[in-house]
Order: structure tokens, then C-alpha cells, then sequence
């Protein structure tokens, strides 16, 4: 029954975009406040706080010494995770990670990875024995839409304030974990036929698809996915992904903003 | 992307490694309904990835919580045979293919007509049996054979196919060498009625530019994809060699 609830949302949220209104009064492609803190957790080397509307998300950065791969014995790693906690949402529940939970982690480590920005070979500690290991952790506390772009945000400014704590593993001093870019996410949803961006709660729940966008600091594309029931043309994608560009350089301005 | 090492992918004379042109896809052979106790099976080799898939249902939904009163869900299992690859993985679901599994069911929902069958789940099992580079595709490609064989409606046949970037070239169906040192990789669903794509992921580094030319590789490949996929099912309808 609960469904039917959607069905009254979509309704009502298709009526609005026929007159290019949306859900809480913004524009098509405006953004919810959007608040970016660093440096806040002490016990973790890198961290970062996102507040997206009603959205809360942290980002943790820890750092581990480990055996590197076999096939890269000169590379440290990077590991993402994200919890989608019951804390967050009523509809979380305890349990193993659910498929959400799973896609956020690895959409957010793509954009990260495939950017290039992080030196995995800096990352050396002895060629074949011990490599650096960067943990990042992905925490929602509170899932009032788009998680992903809050996590992403917050998940790069983690990263860009992280310090490795070799003194702590007695492998030399302290540094900075250097980033070469910053790699940014914009997530767009379908809602009421049209694409919107950074969807609401309600929006989500009324929604179809959602496309999420990393892109570097030239504008290239380094991670695409598309989440959900609903298909897109080419020309859409054309448009959101004009529309990115935009926003990517905003955010990314913001992150660089916050660094020490 | 890989992108590690200084493995040159094109040859001087600008076709790949293994001889193809930029824009030509590896070969590809598609059965349907060749799986006895399933509803709807498919058969499909790409180069040398070979998947199969089987299709049950429309089936009540189980447990409770995963209906929906208003359609069908589809579930999808995305798995690669512990032999599939070079190194044997060890069996079982992982993060990887739990990730795979939900996007491909969101793009099948998205094409299936699941509006026919409320409260009902459809259930479709992707075995990865030799992985060479765009199983997923692959996967996609068989599921959409094995549901049409199935009988199940659908407004297309979700086609999987993938461009890339080696050696700062786009090109079109990146092989296993490719994959692992290539610079980019734009897996797509594509349907060739429609010109809409149901399935889109991507790593690595595109500029736009390079993002259209991959686009108009993919749906180059749908295009032939989607014969091979209607002729298999015809050949199957007609009790064909299977």
C-alpha cells in the first residue's frame, strides 16, 4: 500500500514539471544549500562533512600498511566503502551492505580512481612488500536525497585534506596525500519526464532514473552511471552533461576552498 | 582502466592488436532457447567472452517485501564461473557483481513491459562461463535474448555493447588487452528501436568529443548486434540447430 503513495507523488510532481516548477520551489538545474566542512574528525586522517539540504553525509579517510598487489608491486590502493546505516532513513535496515549501498561506494571510488588524481605509486613504501592503503569511508546520516553527489563531495575533500601518518607506522614522516585533481560529481534524476538536478527526497520517491556525472578538472569524463528503471536519449545526456560542466567547476572551487 | 605500463595498443598501420579496424567489433554468435528447464535461454559468444542466460517466471514474488502492486520486478543474477578467468575466482556473489546485477536489472526493468504482471517477479540468471573483456554487455545481450525466447513482452531488444579509448584512439569493443591498458571503457544498453540507452556506465577518461564518437560506435553495434539477436530467435522459433 505504501505504493500507492508514490503513485499520487508522481502525479503530482509530473503536474509540476508542466510548469517547470519543482517539489521545494527550485529551478530545473538549482542546487540545495550545500555545505562543506574538512577537518573534523581527529581521529581520522582525512575527513569531511556535507550537509546537502537535509542530507548529512561524513567522509573518513584511515590509512593502513599492506602488502601490495602482485600484478602492482611498486602502487599502493584505494578502498571505498559506504554504509547506508538505519540511522539514516527508516527504510535502512541492519544487515549485510544491500546492492545500494554497494553501488554508491563503487560509483564514488570510480570517479576518484579513473581520474587519475591520486600518485598510487607515491603511495610505496618497499617495491613488492608494503604499500599504503587508503581506506575511505562513506558515512549517511541522513538520507533526504542524493546521497551520492553529498558522498562524492565530501568523499574528494576527505581525500584532499588527508595526511599519511607515517611517523604512526614508523615508516618515515608525516605527508600530505597529494591529489593531481579534483574529480567531481553531478547526479541527475528523472522526475516528471524531465531530467532535474540534486533530487529532493520526494523527488527520488516520484522519480525514474538517475544519471550520475564525474567529471575532471578539463571537463573530461571519468565515471558514468545510470541507476534505476528508465531510459534516456542521447540528446538528454547532451544536456545534462552541459549542464555538469557547470556545476562540477562550482563545487570544485568549494572543495579547493576548504583545503588547509 | 588499467592504464598501467607502456602497452601499445594500435599498430603502425592504425588497425589493433588483433587486426581489427577502430570501429569494427569482435565477432559475435548468438543461440536462443537452448537450455531445457529454463523458460527462456540464450547463448552468446563475443569474441572469446561466452555467456549464457536463463529466464524464469513470471513467478509470485517472494519474499513479501519485494513486491510491487503495480508491476513486475525483475532479478537478476550476474555471476562468473570460477573458471572464467585467467585466475579462478573464488564462487559467489562479490561487490562487483552484486553491482552489475542491480544495474542490469534497473535497464531490463526499463524495457520489459513489466506493467503485465503486478505483484510477480521475473528471474534471470547471467553465467559468465569465459570472460574476456564486456561480460557485462555480453550478459546483457543473452538476458535480452533469453527473455524475448521466454515470451516475455518488451518494448526492444536490449542490446549490451562497449567503446573505448586505447592509445588516446576511441574505438569500438575493447578486447581483454585493451581493457586492461586501454584509457577509457563506455559500456551501454542500447535500444535500436527506439535510440534510447537503458544501460550506461563508464571509467576512465573521455573528453565530451570522444564520448560522442564512442556513442555513435555503440549504437553502430547495437544496430548489428540486434540482427543477430532477431535471427537467433527466429532460428529458435523454427526449431533451428540449437
Amino acid at each position: 500500500m505504501a505504493q500507492m503513495v508514490p503513485q499520487l507523488l508522481r502525479q503530482q510532481l509530473a503536474e509540476l514539471a508542466s510548469q517547470d516548477k519543482r517539489f521545494d520551489g527550485r529551478g530545473r538545474w538549482d542546487s540545495r544549500d550545500l555545505i562543506l566542512e574538512t577537518d573534523i574528525l581527529y581521529n581520522a586522517e582525512g575527513s569531511a562533512k556535507v550537509v546537502l539540504g537535509d542530507t548529512i553525509v561524513y567522509a573518513g579517510v584511515k590509512f593502513d600498511v599492506a602488502s601490495p598487489y602482485s600484478d602492482r608491486p611498486t602502487q599502493g590502493s584505494l578502498m571505498t566503502g559506504a554504509e547506508l546505516r538505519p540511522v539514516a532513513h527508516r527504510k535502512y535496515e541492519p544487515g549485510p551492505p544491500s546492492p545500494e549501498s554497494i553501488e554508491l561506494g563503487r560509483v564514488v571510488d570510480r570517479g576518484i580512481r579513473e581520474s587519475g588524481c591520486i600518485d598510487m605509486e607515491a603511495l610505496c613504501i618497499v617495491p613488492g612488500e608494503k604499500v599504503w592503503r587508503v581506506m575511505l569511508d562513506l558515512h549517511v546520516l541522513s538520507d533526504r536525497g542524493n546521497i551520492f553527489d553529498a558522498c562524492a563531495t565530501a568523499a574528494i575533500a576527505a581525500m584532499r585534506t588527508a595526511v599519511v601518518p607515517a611517523e604512526r607506522f614508523d615508516v618515515g614522516e608525516d605527508f600530505k596525500l597529494e591529489l593531481s585533481s579534483t574529480p567531481i560529481m553531478c547526479s541527475y534524476q528523472r522526475v516528471g519526464g524531465r531530467y532535474v538536478y540534486d533530487a529532493c527526497e520526494q523527488e527520488e520517491i516520484g522519480g525514474d532514473e538517475r544519471i550520475h556525472i564525474t567529471l575532471g578538472d578539463e571537463g573530461h569524463l571519468h565515471s558514468l552511471q545510470k541507476g534505476l528503471r528508465g531510459v534516456l536519449s542521447p540528446a538528454e545526456f547532451t544536456e545534462i552533461l552541459a549542464q555538469a560542466g557547470d556545476r562540477c567547476a562550482e563545487l570544485r572551487e568549494l572543495v579547493h576552498s576548504k583545503e588547509a | 582502466m588499467g592504464g598501467y605500463g607502456d602497452v601499445q595498443l594500435l599498430r603502425e598501420d592504425g588497425k589493433r592488436l588483433d587486426g581489427r579496424a577502430v570501429d569494427e567489433m569482435r565477432e559475435v554468435e548468438i543461440k536462443a532457447g537452448f537450455l531445457p528447464a529454463a523458460e527462456g535461454s540464450a547463448w552468446v559468444k563475443h569474441g572469446l567472452n561466452v555467456a549464457v542466460a536463463a529466464v524464469y517466471g513470471p513467478m509470485e514474488a517472494h519474499p513479501r517485501k519485494i513486491q510491487r502492486q503495480d508491476r513486475a520486478v525483475i532479478d537478476v543474477r550476474y555471476n562468473m564461473a570460477p573458471f572464467s578467468t585467467s585466475d579462478r575466482i573464488r564462487p559467489g556473489f562479490n561487490r562487483r557483481s552484486r553491482e552489475i546485477s542491480k544495474v542490469t536489472a534497473e535497464a531490463l526493468e526499463s524495457v520489459v513491459l513489466v506493467e503485465r504482471y503486478p505483484r510477480s517477479k521475473i528471474r534471470v540468471e547471467i553465467e559468465i562461463l569465459a570472460a574476456e573483456a564486456g561480460t557485462r554487455c555480453v550478459g546483457i545481450t543473452a538476458a535480452s535474448v533469453a527473455l524475448a525466447d521466454a515470451g516475455i513482452p518488451m518494448k526492444d531488444l536490449l542490446v549490451g555493447v562497449a567503446s573505448g579509448k586505447i592509445d588516446g584512439i576511441v574505438v569500438l569493443d575493447l578486447d581483454k588487452a585493451e581493457d586492461n591498458y586501454g584509457q577509457a571503457d563506455l559500456p551501454m544498453g542500447i535500444m535500436p528501436n527506439t535510440g534510447e540507452i537503458a544501460f550506461l556506465q563508464m571509467d576512465g577518461d573521455l573528453s565530451p568529443e570522444e564520448y560522442d564518437l564512442a556513442t555513435e560506435y555503440n549504437f553502430k553495434a547495437a544496430h548489428e548486434i540486434h540482427e543477430l539477436m532477431k535471427q537467433a530467435l527466429l532460428d529458435s522459433a523454427s526449431g533451428g540447430d540449437v
